[in-house]
């Protein structure tokens, strides 16, 4: 809340330097993060999907294969091993430059300037959070599903079939879905490791503890919330 | 309260900094300062006007509570007892975010530095004026420019805090709480390590504003080299917590 007050208080060069900001941290959060989301994306969707399509073969029901891609790993495990993935990296980093910048002193001096902390350290880096978290979704979503046809096709499916299958389970729910965990898990990265840090008071070795609390946290946020997302998209 | 004159020939975010307090008010009073937090003490209190154009340093001991007066000042901590006026506006009952508005009529130099680590001195000495004013980005830029001239900081520009020696250290943090020319500047502990003539330059930089007229200045510190002491109007030494005049 007091992030989205401090975003209408940006001067106009305070703008420019808080999009360069942002666009440091997406580089960082995402550009960077793409290598790992890509190699768990395939692997986990590879694994998945191979073992399923064999289990479902016997009794005669790849048909569902759509159904567990779609539901199992795109709409659930997707979010959730994107967003762990990107509080391993950026949650950590966050927490502790927080509460590093606590300990110098930094937070007090930009407070004493008549700067708003929230604008200048905690607003750039939950935006850059959610941009980054939506979009390596998006990347784990795509790379899954090229990964699942070569899970099948080791069972012998066609690609014909296999798109078919999973386009016929697709809906715009799905998409949508994507989209929102991307805003809720990517502002739980950065709100979260930004409290734990700037809430640090006795000295820097505080900072590790600090980081422990902001990671284990968000963590904590996103399981629940995915659980919020299951019962909000049943009802 | 409305915009003083000032107020009026400012624009923007800046303008809102002189929004708060009343024209012809003392820059800084201290009024009834309770300094010695402890059970036994001798009830004296600290009370201290800085008048416009004057540099006052208030020097004692490190327990003497000389080291609270500027985050008091500022607004960052208040004292158990009295108040503090800056301009005439009572900076510890304002709303946060007036006070972080208010505070953009202060420069201000914490103990150590404060300077921010990952930043170079030149974007540090950039930060209130990107953040804290309406300037444009080419303005910043401009105004940057002949801060770091004036500091004799060019040469050291694009170094981080920690790659600069203390000097230019100390320099770049003067410079950034002079970066919007306040008529204000509270200083904590400024000349530590440095040189006499490295702190007779900083000060004289310190109080001087863009026009060439004085602002005023109120420094805190453990002790004052004489050079220093010729260029300051006052110097009161923190006794048993109350202000004792000492000779500049």
């Amino acid at each position: 809340m007091r992030t989205a007050v401090a975003a209408g208080r940006l001067t106009r060069a305070g703008r420019w330097v808080t999009v360069r900001v942002l666009i440091n941290q997406i580089r960082f959060t995402a550009l960077q993060a793409i290598g790992l989301v890509t190699f768990l994306a395939a692997i986990l969707s590879f694994l998945v999907i191979s073992q399923t399509v064999r289990q479902l073969g016997r009794v005669g029901a790849t048909d569902l294969i759509g159904t567990v891609i779609v539901v199992a790993v795109i709409r659930e495990l997707g979010p959730l091993l994107t967003a762990l993935i990107v509080v391993s990296r950026s949650g950590t980093a966050i927490a502790a430059e927080m509460a590093t910048n606590r300990v110098l002193g930094e937070v007090t001096a930009l407070e004493a300037m008549g700067i708003d902390p929230y604008i200048y350290l905690v607003l750039p880096r939950m935006l850059g959070a959610i941009a980054s978290v939506a979009a390596l979704m998006i990347v784990f979503d795509a790379v899954a599903l090229a990964s699942g046809y070569f899970g099948a096709a080791l069972s012998g499916m066609a690609f014909q079939r296999y798109t078919g299958i999973v386009l016929t389970t697709l809906s715009a729910k799905d998409v949508w879905l994507t989209l929102a965990k991307g805003l809720v898990f990517g502002g739980a990265v950065a709100l979260f490791p930004s409290y734990h840090g700037l809430a640090v008071k006795a000295g820097p070795t505080e900072i590790p503890q600090a980081v422990t609390r902001g990671v284990v946290a968000t963590i904590v946020a996103i399981f629940v919330s995915s659980a919020v997302f299951v019962v909000v998209a049943a009802g | 309260m409305k915009p003083s004159a000032r107020a009026r020939a400012k624009s923007g975010w800046l303008a809102q900094a002189y929004a708060y307090g009343r024209e012809g008010a003392p820059p800084l009073v201290y009024a009834g300062i309770d300094l010695r937090d402890r059970p036994d003490h001798p009830d004296r209190r600290f009370d201290l006007s800085v008048l416009a154009g004057t540099t006052v340093v208030a020097i004692g001991d490190e327990d003497s509570g000389v080291g609270d007066l500027g985050s008091y000042a500022l607004g960052l901590r208040q004292p158990i007892a009295g108040r503090v006026e800056v301009f005439g506006a009572p900076v510890g009952a304002l709303p946060y975010y007036d006070l972080l508005m208010f505070r953009r009529r202060i420069g201000y130099h914490p103990v150590g530095d404060g300077l921010l680590q990952n930043l170079p001195l030149r974007d540090n000495v950039a930060l209130p004026l990107r953040f804290a004013s309406d300037h444009r980005l080419a303005e910043v830029d401009g105004r940057v420019g002949e801060l770091m001239e004036s500091f004799r900081l060019r040469a050291v520009a694009g170094l981080r805090p920690a790659q600069a020696n203390e000097e230019d250290r100390r320099r770049a943090a003067i410079a950034r709480a002079v970066a919007l020319d306040p008529d204000l500047v509270v200083l904590e502990a400024p000349f530590d390590g440095l040189t006499g003539r490295a702190a007779q330059d900083l000060l004289d930089k310190a109080s001087r504003r863009d026009d060439g007229s004085r602002r005023a200045v109120f420094v805190t510190a453990q002790d004052l080299v004489p050079s220093v002491r010729r260029l300051v109007d006052r110097v009161i030494k923190l006794v048993d917590g109350a202000a004792v005049e000492e000779t500049p």
